[in-house]
């Protein structure tokens, strides 16, 4: 019995020690193909919709501009950029329009990362308050290629 | 002639509850370990998105890149924007040898890199273009599938 104990007590040392306590973590895909030319297809390809999210010196969001639309800045812009993506996607949360449509997320180089999350989150989707699942409106993001400030020092 | 009973002095503890509770707390460590989550870097500060969900089907080919700063016990930052791999920390502008070497040891396993998801776990303060540099420089080496980590929850600001 003692080697079994022995062994037993082990495995439970080993367990604990390794034991990690993480909350639990998701995932946004980002879409990035290196060979922008499509595959012939009779479908006409929709342009990708462009959000630029303007920074200030700080790295905090200043505005968001939606294609040609400024949308302002302020804590609710998360929200007006998830219901104008709505309304362009037509409220076809389900396929057809949304799976199709691409968004291109045009940041600027010093925006605090966490700022960008939000857009592409809430590009991506919403909660539904009634069933508390979340619906997505557009599956493609991509990000446009990094643009390095002229003068632009590295934050530390 | 009258035979002495040898009794037997020495008591014995009953083991069999302690090994019961003792096989129950290694089955529930066994249940709550994440050994998925080895390749997480706990440095990090993960930005915080309700949509965040875990992807459906697991991808069998990832390469994990946790991407931050070196803090202080406060939490200020002490270091420039890091990229955490492998045991080594290296700045983000030098990282392109590094995905490229990862590129050729996934070619070399018989992989394809369209296949191959690169996972960003990135702090929330770190700039953007820093991200988009990474991704770029993994574009350059083969890669195209990216996934950009947070963690389950409300926004906290």
């Amino acid at each position: 019995m003692t080697p079994m104990i022995d062994v037993v007590f082990q495995l439970l040392i080993f367990f604990l020690l390794t034991l990690r306590i993480n909350e639990p973590e998701g995932e946004f895909q980002i879409n990035m193909p290196l060979d922008e030319k499509a595959a012939p297809s009779n479908e006409i390809a929709l342009p990708p919709i462009k959000v630029r999210l303007i920074a200030n010196e700080d790295g905090s969001l200043n505005s968001i501009v939606f294609g040609e639309r400024n949308l302002g800045g302020g804590p609710d812009v998360f929200e007006r950029l998830n219901q104008v993506i709505l309304q362009t996607v037509g409220g076809n949360q389900t396929g057809g329009a949304a799976s199709e449509t691409e968004v291109e997320i045009d940041a600027d180089y010093q925006l605090d990362y966490s700022y960008t999350i939000r857009a592409v989150s809430a590009c991506t989707g919403a909660i539904d308050p009634a069933t508390n699942q979340p619906v997505r409106y557009v599956d493609k993001i991509k990000f446009t290629p990094p643009k390095r400030p002229a003068t632009g020092t590295p934050k530390l | 002639m009258r035979i002495k009973l040898s009794r037997n002095t020495v008591r014995e503890v009953d083991m069999t509850p302690m090994i019961d509770i003792v096989f129950q707390l290694i089955a529930f460590f066994m249940v709550v370990n994440n050994f998925e989550q080895v390749k997480v870097d706990e440095r990090i500060k993960l930005p915080r998105d309700q949509l965040a969900r875990p992807r459906e089907e697991v991808a069998v080919d990832h390469v994990v890149l946790n991407i931050g700063y070196v803090r202080d016990d406060t939490g200020a930052i002490i270091s420039e924007p890091l990229v955490f791999y492998l045991s080594a920390q290296t700045p983000i502008l030098d990282f392109g040898p590094t995905l490229q070497t990862e590129a050729n040891v996934q070619k070399r396993l018989g992989k394809e890199l369209s296949d191959v998801t690169i996972e960003i776990r990135a702090d929330g303060d770190i700039e953007t273009g820093q991200i988009q540099e990474v991704i770029r420089m993994a574009q350059d080496a083969g890669f195209q599938k990216f996934t950009l980590k947070a963690i389950q929850g409300e926004q906290q600001r």
